[in-house]
């Protein structure tokens, strides 16, 4: 992908954040030809990617989450990354209602990723982190 | 995140305002409960959505949590006036198949 435009957003796994994170990346994202409706998409997978860094990669512990965004080529990437525990199995953490915490949780967090982006990398390894790669088309889009 | 929550004969109403994610979520869910455990005749559920303008499932999960308490009494759960955003997380979470988008809460209180 060539590259017109990129932002790096690093921050502590506060709750708060959450919407500070999902805010920034819509502002960004509205730089490009996306509807309301895409936008309001790239939000909710954006809050879920990084609740799930703030619930399940730190615990609930404070540590560093960083979420880049960029776009070029008729898409726009968003990466967001912690260094937490990490997903032991990818398939079963996929899995629509699967979740480590029944009690709180409903298990649709990466449903809704999954859901709302056009194409969703997720790597992870146990006691390292978990980095979630997500594309959204923008086919309007000159660059 | 603003809300108010208040109770009419057996509907719970909760009229909520802003974005209900993980950092708003769990206040709300201390409140909602708190009600709901004071008025346990409570069958219905009434949420106000108009003015909210973000919902992940941090805020469904606290919504269905509640929804499994009415569940057992014959409740129903109602969505007052759910933007298009709401309703496509209530659609893409399965929660609209055991809910109702309704135009108000009175049309609600007039039929249960």
């Amino acid at each position: 992908m060539e590259t017109k435009n990129w932002i790096k957003l690093e921050f502590p796994s506060e709750t708060v954040n959450v919407a500070f994170a999902r805010t920034a990346i819509a502002l960004f994202a509205a730089q490009l030809d996306l509807t309301l409706d895409e936008l309001e998409d790239i939000k909710v997978a954006v809050s879920e990617a990084v609740s799930n860094s703030v619930i399940h990669g730190y615990q609930n512990n404070l540590g560093t989450i960083i979420v880049q965004a960029s776009y070029g080529n008729g898409q726009l990437q968003i990466v967001v990354e912690d260094f937490g525990q990490g997903i032991p199995d990818i398939e079963l953490a996929k899995e629509t209602g699967y979740t480590t915490i029944p009690q709180e949780r409903m298990g649709l967090g990466l449903t809704f990723i999954y859901e709302y982006m056009d194409d969703v990398v997720l790597t992870s390894q146990v006691n390292q982190g978990t980095k979630v790669t997500m594309k959204k088309n923008v086919p309007n889009q000159e660059s | 995140m603003q809300y108010s929550i208040k109770v009419v004969g057996q509907a719970l109403i909760t009229t909520l305002q802003g974005e209900l994610d993980l950092h708003t979520s769990p206040q709300f869910k201390a409140d909602i409960a708190a009600k709901m455990e004071a008025y346990p005749d409570i069958k219905h559920l009434i949420f106000d959505v108009k003015n909210m303008s973000f919902i992940d499932s941090s805020g469904l999960g606290v919504i269905l949590g509640r929804y499994r308490e009415i569940q057992p009494r014959g409740g129903k759960m109602y969505f007052v006036q759910a933007n298009p955003q709401i309703k496509r997380v209530l659609q893409v979470s399965g929660l609209h198949k055991i809910s109702e988008f309704v135009n108000s809460s009175q049309e609600v209180l007039d039929r249960v």
